[in-house]
C-alpha cells in the first residue's frame, strides 16, 4: 500500500518533471547519513571499548598474551564473583515475586487504597541509585531508622541492633529499587487480559491462585522474562548502591572490585577480566532480551 | 459479610507495609537533613534546624567537617546536562527518524538494532573503565568535555529508541500527504512531523536530562577527582558526614520525581528502567 503511494508519487514527479536523478540518489543516501553520527559515537565510544575489555582481559601486566588476568581473578574474586551473582538472583527473584503479587493485586482490586498504592509506588523508579544509596545508609544503618522501629517493637535488643552493610541491605536496596519497575511492566500485561477471562475463570469456580497461575501469570510469559531480565542485568553491573553501602567491606561484588582494581592498584588487566566475567554472568539473558526485542521490533 | 472484612482488613494491612516500605527510607533521608543533634536511641532528634541545609545552598558560612557546598556542583550538573541534551537529541532525532520512516536495508538495519541494544543489555563499567583509559591517551580524562562524552553515549540509546518510537506512531500517510501537494521531504518533516512528535521528543530531552545528571559510574571513572558533578558530591559527602550527604540527595531527587511525573506518560515502561544506573 505504501509503496504502491510511492511509486505513484515518483511517477508523478516524473510527469511534472521535477528533477528525477537527484532527489532519488539523494533520498538513497539520506538515511545513512542521518544515522551516521549516532553510529559513530556508539561505535567509538561504546563498542570500541566494550571489544578492548575482552581484549585487555587477555594482556598480562608485562604485555603479553597470557591468561594471568584469569588466574589472578579467581584466585582473589572467586567468592566475589559468587557474591555477586547470589545476592542478584535472589534480590530478582525477591522483587519478581514481590512484583508479581502487587501487580496481581493492583489488577484485580478496585479499593481507593488500591488506587493509591497504584499511584505510590512508581516512586523508587525515578531516583537514581545514589540517591537510593545514600538512603539506604541512613535507614538501615545500626543506629538507623529502622533498628529504631524494630526496637520500639521490642523485636530487637535495642543494645545490639542488626547489622544490614551486607547481603541483606544490598538485597533491600535492590528490591526497593527495581521492584516498583517489574510492577510498571507486568502491570501493563496484565491489564491487557481482558476482565471476561478473569470473570469465565471465577463462573468455573476458580479461585485467585488459579486465577494467577493458570491465567495472569502464563499469559503474560513475555513481559514478566522481559523484566526479569532487565533488572537482572542492571542489578549485576550496578556500582553506585553496593560501593556505597558495603565498598571498603569483603565480600563485595564485582563491580566494587574493578573499581578498586583501577583505583588502587592502576590493575586494568584484572578489572576487565572481571568485567567480561560480569558480561558472562548476563549472556544468557542480555541474548534472550536483545533476540525478543529485535523480533518485537524496538520502537512499534 | 465476614470475608469482606477479613478482606478490608488484609488490604489495609498490605497498605500500612507499602506505605512504610515506601516512605521510610525516605523519610530517614528528611529528617537526617535537618537533624542538628540526634543520639541514639531517641525516636526524633533532640534539635533540628536547617543549619545543613543554608550551609549546603552557601548562604551561610561552613566551618564543619566534610561541608560541602552544592550550588557549584549543581551547576555543573546542570550545565553538563544542557549541554549533552543538546547533542544528544542533535544526534538522535535524524538517527530516530531514519530508523522508524527510512527504508534501510535489513541487514544494515538489524547491526544498527543490536548495536542499539547492547549497552541496555551489558553492564556499562567495564566499558566505562576503557573509555578512561582511551580518554588518559587524549587528556580528555578528568575533563568536562570528557564527562559530556561519557553523559552522550550513556543518554544517546535510550534517546534514539524514545525519538525513533515517536516517529513510528505517526501515520506516513500524513507525511506523504503534504509531498503529494509538493512540499520537499525536509518541509513536510519541519511542517507535520515535527510538531506532531514534539511531546515524544520533549520527553525524550527531559529523559536524557535527568540520566545526565543522575549518571553515576561513568563520571566516576572518567571524571573524578576533577569534575564534581552533583552525585559526585553526594558520594563524597555520604563518607563524612550524613548531614550534608541527605541534603545533596533531597537536592538530586526533586527533579527527578518533578520532571518524571510530568513525562512519564509519553515514555514505554521498559525505558524508565535505564534510570540513574
Amino acid at each position: 500500500m505504501t509503496n504502491n503511494l510511492r511509486s505513484e508519487l515518483v511517477v508523478r514527479e516524473n510527469e511534472t518533471g521535477v528533477g528525477v536523478e537527484r532527489p532519488r540518489s539523494y533520498t538513497n543516501i539520506l538515511p545513512y547519513i542521518l544515522v551516521f553520527p549516532a553510529v559513530m559515537v556508539i561505535l567509538l565510544l561504546y563498542l570500541y571499548p566494550f571489544l578492548a575489555s575482552f581484549w585487555k582481559s587477555f594482556i598480562s601486566k608485562e604485555g603479553v598474551l597470557s591468561l594471568a588476568n584469569y588466574e589472578k581473578t579467581l584466585r582473589l574474586y572467586r567468592y566475589d564473583i559468587l557474591f555477586t551473582l547470589g545476592v542478584t538472583v535472589l534480590s530478582t527473584l525477591i522483587a519478581t515475586v514481590l512484583s508479581i503479587l502487587l501487580a496481581v493485586y493492583l489488577r484485580l482490586s478496585k479499593s481507593w487504597l488500591a488506587n493509591r498504592i497504584g499511584i505510590l509506588y512508581r516512586l523508587p523508579i525515578f531516583l537514581p541509585f545514589v540517591v537510593v544509596a545514600q538512603m539506604m545508609r541512613s535507614f538501615l544503618a545500626p543506629h538507623g531508622i529502622f533498628n529504631l522501629f524494630l526496637a520500639k517493637l521490642d523485636l530487637i535488643n535495642i543494645e545490639n541492633p542488626l547489622q544490614f552493610f551486607n547481603w541483606t541491605g544490598l538485597t533491600f536496596g535492590f528490591v526497593w529499587k527495581e521492584a516498583p519497575f517489574m510492577i510498571l511492566i507486568i502491570l501493563a500485561g496484565f491489564q491487557m487480559i481482558d476482565d471476561s477471562y478473569i470473570e469465565a475463570a471465577k463462573s468455573v469456580g476458580a479461585k485467585l491462585p488459579q486465577i494467577i497461575t493458570k491465567i495472569l501469570i502464563p499469559m503474560n510469559k513475555p513481559t514478566i522474562l522481559i523484566a526479569v531480565t532487565l533488572v537482572f542485568c542492571s542489578l549485576i553491573g550496578c556500582f553506585s548502591f553496593p560501593y556505597m553501602l558495603i565498598g571498603g567491606k569483603t565480600p563485595v561484588t564485582i563491580t566494587v572490585d574493578i573499581a578498586h582494581r583501577v583505583n588502587y592498584f592502576g590493575d586494568y588487566g584484572v578489572a576487565n577480566a572481571l568485567g567480561v566475567f560480569s558480561y558472562i554472568m548476563v549472556s544468557f539473558l542480555a541474548i534472550y532480551y536483545i533476540r525478543s526485542m529485535m523480533r518485537k521490533g524496538l520502537y512499534d | 459479610m465476614q470475608k469482606s472484612v477479613l478482606r478490608k482488613s488484609i488490604e489495609i494491612i498490605i497498605f500500612i507495609v507499602f506505605i512504610f516500605f515506601l516512605f521510610a527510607p525516605l523519610l530517614s533521608l528528611g529528617i537526617w537533613s535537618v537533624a542538628l543533634r540526634w543520639y541514639w536511641p531517641h525516636t526524633l532528634p533532640q534539635k533540628i534546624g536547617f543549619d545543613y541545609w543554608l550551609q549546603a545552598l552557601g548562604i551561610t558560612k561552613s566551618l564543619t567537617l566534610g561541608a560541602v557546598n552544592v550550588i557549584p556542583a549543581f551547576l555543573l550538573s546542570l550545565g553538563i546536562g544542557i549541554i549533552v541534551v543538546i547533542i544528544t537529541m542533535a544526534i538522535a532525532t535524524p538517527a530516530g527518524y531514519a530508523l522508524a520512516k527510512l527504508k534501510i536495508p535489513a541487514l544494515l538495519k538489524g547491526i544498527i538494532l543490536i548495536l542499539f541494544l547492547l549497552p541496555r543489555a551489558f553492564p556499562q563499567q567495564p566499558v566505562f573503565v576503557n573509555l578512561m583509559l582511551m580518554f588518559n591517551k587524549i587528556g580528555l580524562t578528568g575533563t568536562v568535555i570528557g564527562v559530556i562524552f561519557v553523559h552522550l553515549v550513556v543518554s544517546l540509546v535510550y534517546a534514539v529508541w524514545i525519538t525513533a518510537s515517536t516517529f513510528s506512531s505517526i501515520p506516513p500517510e500524513l507525511e506523504e500527504a503534504a509531498r503529494s501537494v509538493g512540499a520537499s521531504r525536509l518541509k513536510a518533516f519541519l511542517r507535520i512531523t515535527l510538531p506532531i512528535s514534539a511531546p515524544g521528543l520533549i520527553a525524550s530531552a527531559v529523559f536524557v536530562f535527568l540520566t545526565s545528571m543522575d549518571e553515576f559510574t561513568g563520571t566516576f571513572f572518567v571524571g573524578l577527582p576533577f569534575v564534581t558533578t552533583l552525585p559526585m558530591t553526594l558520594y563524597s559527602a555520604s563518607g563524612s558526614n550524613i548531614q550534608f550527604a541527605s541534603v545533596t540527595a533531597i537536592l538530586l531527587l526533586i527533579p527527578s520525581i518533578l520532571f518524571m511525573v510530568l513525562i512519564q506518560r509519553f515514555l514505554k515502561a521498559e525505558y524508565l528502567g535505564g534510570m540513574g544506573g
